[in-house]
């Protein structure tokens, strides 16, 4: 764009330009070019790795794509029915949709928990603050690593915990039960930090004559948060929740790193099974299908949160 | 917990009252211990084992401290992977994609904020619905359309990969951080005849530089982080990320049957530190930049 005016600096402008019929400059007669402008180089970029893979997906998803053997070749509805007797897939969506849900519902119960410790206040409050990012800040991959290691049942530093304080010996690894619910607590140790984060940053923004109002009235501290506190940041917790949801339909790096979806499947998800068909077996075609079941699922899951959402927006 | 100073005058200070305090204090005090207790403890674990001789770390039951420590491990580390050339890759790749990202977001969050048109709303939607696509269900094609262009394995690619991740997420704060701003500055610019660039460059950007900052370092901690994106399309050494080769060691055959616990710690405290080292130091913007979308 050329320059119309040498624009003084800012501050110093003319004090008669108050009274002059603004000139319009170029970029308010062409907001709309601005607009293109300013958005094509992000809108681009989501297009050509996001958007576009996306509808592609479904193309793969009908054939037999292999890249070591081509050409493609189509198979109608092959794939599925392959999909269909698939253990690995089948027992993947089980624990996909259990993995998901028992993780939003402790992150958002713990998020809440802890967001209430933090925002009463004790000595080194905001030390402890900090100390609160570091597992959202820390690698998943290391996470997982870690986590590995201290549920090992013998040299593992959880396993031993539990063993000195009740005397268990809990097979946390190599059970299908004891792997779930490791994964889960990982999982739910790694996030629940970000979502207390959010709820804190929430609890700060009440008025504080409310809850004042209510002590004074003889409220609990229990009732008082029912009655007042959980309603006034309840649409906060609905909307993390449902991005959650959403987004921990994908996850991918805890499982690869800390069980490998094992025992056997027991701890298998989605995305694993198209890192596995696709990397693992370079079987194109087929993990593409797979990733149709799992848009799938992002979709019904988020209408539903969104259903949920309508819901929560109702007056207080 | 802060109900009760607001309580006071109503319940007086009777010893009953005294008491209740306290023991509330200690209970208080016994939670955020446990918090402490749960959140350090594989930090603990993980930054302990790096300095604990090979033949300490298979104890059982588990040694809680070892009885010496050592940095053998993070020699051998450097002996058995290209540690360095990977801590290079792994820092280009997150100041890359970082850059990258805010810049882009950067641009359109303007737009979005600030320019009224007809469909700016949509557009926006389409950048948060957008978050909801999977990153694995893509891989197939994206690998497919990389190896067309003949990206597979460059920097540059992971870099464009990258930064689309975490371009909607910098839009959404960017846009509700541009909004809480004044506009008569920009106004006035604009009356004075200035250009988008100059706009931009001269008015704009030196105002929301913290918001910039902000961005620049939170998407520098998710870069550093991924592992998915660089674990497909990087494919040699010249490429691979930290998180890569501390995945590789996980599965490496030539390591024997167990994991090689004593390295892994090691690259795990190496990958951890400069992300502790920004937390620490840009605590408040990290959680204002963290919060700042989800409470709009």
């Amino acid at each position: 764009m050329a320059v119309h005016t040498t624009s003084t600096a800012i501050g110093s402008g003319n004090p008669l330009a108050h009274y002059r019929r603004p000139r319009r400059s170029r970029l308010a007669r062409n907001r709309y070019l601005a607009a293109f402008l300013l958005l094509s180089p992000a809108l681009l970029l989501r297009l050509f790795t996001s958007v576009y893979p996306f509808f592609q997906t479904f193309y793969f998803a009908f054939s037999n794509y292999n890249p070591s053997f081509p050409p493609l070749k189509f198979t109608g509805t092959a794939n599925f029915v392959r999909m269909w007797k698939d253990l690995a897939v089948s027992s993947s969506v089980t624990f996909t949709v259990m993995f998901v849900l028992f993780s939003t519902l402790l992150q958002l119960f713990f998020g809440i928990l802890v967001a209430l410790l933090l925002n009463s206040s004790f000595r080194a409050r905001s030390l402890v603050r900090a100390v609160n990012l570091i597992p959202w800040a820390i690698p998943m991959v290391v996470a997982a690593m870690g986590f590995r290691w201290m549920f090992d049942s013998e040299y593992g530093l959880i396993s031993d915990l539990i063993r000195s304080l009740t005397g268990l010996d809990i097979p946390w690894l190599t059970t299908s039960w004891g792997a779930k619910a490791a994964v889960i607590m990982v999982n739910v140790w790694k996030s629940t930090p970000f979502l207390a984060l959010v709820f804190l940053a929430a609890l700060q923004g009440l008025p504080a004559d409310l809850l004042e109002a209510a002590r004074v009235d003889g409220a609990s501290r229990v009732q008082a948060f029912f009655k007042i506190t959980l309603p006034l940041i309840l649409s906060q917790v609905v909307t993390i929740g449902l991005f959650m949801v959403v987004w921990q339909l994908a996850a991918f790096d805890l499982i690869y790193t800390m069980t490998g979806g094992g025992p056997g499947y027991a701890t298998s998800v989605l995305a694993y099974n198209i890192y596995q068909a696709a990397f693992g077996g370079l079987n194109f075609g087929y993990a593409s299908a797979i990733s149709l079941v799992l848009f799938v699922l992002v979709f019904i899951m988020a209408g539903l949160g969104l259903m949920l959402f309508r819901r929560s927006e109702v007056s207080y | 917990m802060t109900y009760l100073t607001l309580a006071k005058p109503v319940l007086g200070t009777t010893w009953r009252y005294r008491l209740e305090r306290y023991a509330n204090r200690i209970l208080l005090y016994l939670a955020v211990g446990l918090f402490l207790f749960v959140v350090l403890l594989p930090c603990y674990w993980i930054f302990i084992s790096s300095f604990t001789p090979k033949y300490q770390m298979f104890s059982i039951p588990p040694r809680w401290v070892p009885s010496e420590l050592t940095l053998e491990n993070y020699v051998n580390l450097a002996n058995n992977i290209p540690f360095f050339r990977y801590y290079l890759n792994s820092l280009i790749l997150a100041f890359g994609s970082s850059l990258l990202s805010v810049s882009l977001a950067f641009l359109a969050a303007y737009a979005l904020a600030r320019i009224r048109f007809r469909g700016s709303n949509l557009i926006f939607l389409v950048f948060i619905v957008s978050i909801a696509i999977p990153q694995i269900g893509t891989l197939v094609p994206l690998f497919e359309l990389y190896k067309l262009v003949g990206l597979i394995n460059s920097r540059e690619g992971i870099i464009l990969l990258m930064s689309s991740l975490i371009l909607p997420f910098t839009v959404w704060t960017l846009v509700s951080f541009i909004k809480q701003l004044p506009e008569e500055v920009e106004e006035a610019a604009r009356i004075d005849g200035a250009n988008l660039l100059q706009l931009l460059v001269q008015v704009v950007v030196p105002v929301v530089r913290p918001a910039i900052g902000t961005m620049i370092i939170i998407n520098f901690i998710i870069a550093w982080n991924e592992l998915l994106y660089p674990l497909v399309f990087a494919t040699s050494t010249a490429t691979k990320t930290l998180s890569v080769g501390l995945v590789e060691l996980a599965v490496d055959p030539s390591m024997g049957a167990g994991r090689p616990w004593d390295l892994m710690s090691a690259l795990s405290v190496s990958m951890i530190i400069p992300v502790l080292l920004v937390v620490l130091f840009f605590q408040r913007l990290i959680v204002s930049g963290l919060t700042k979308g989800a409470l709009k």
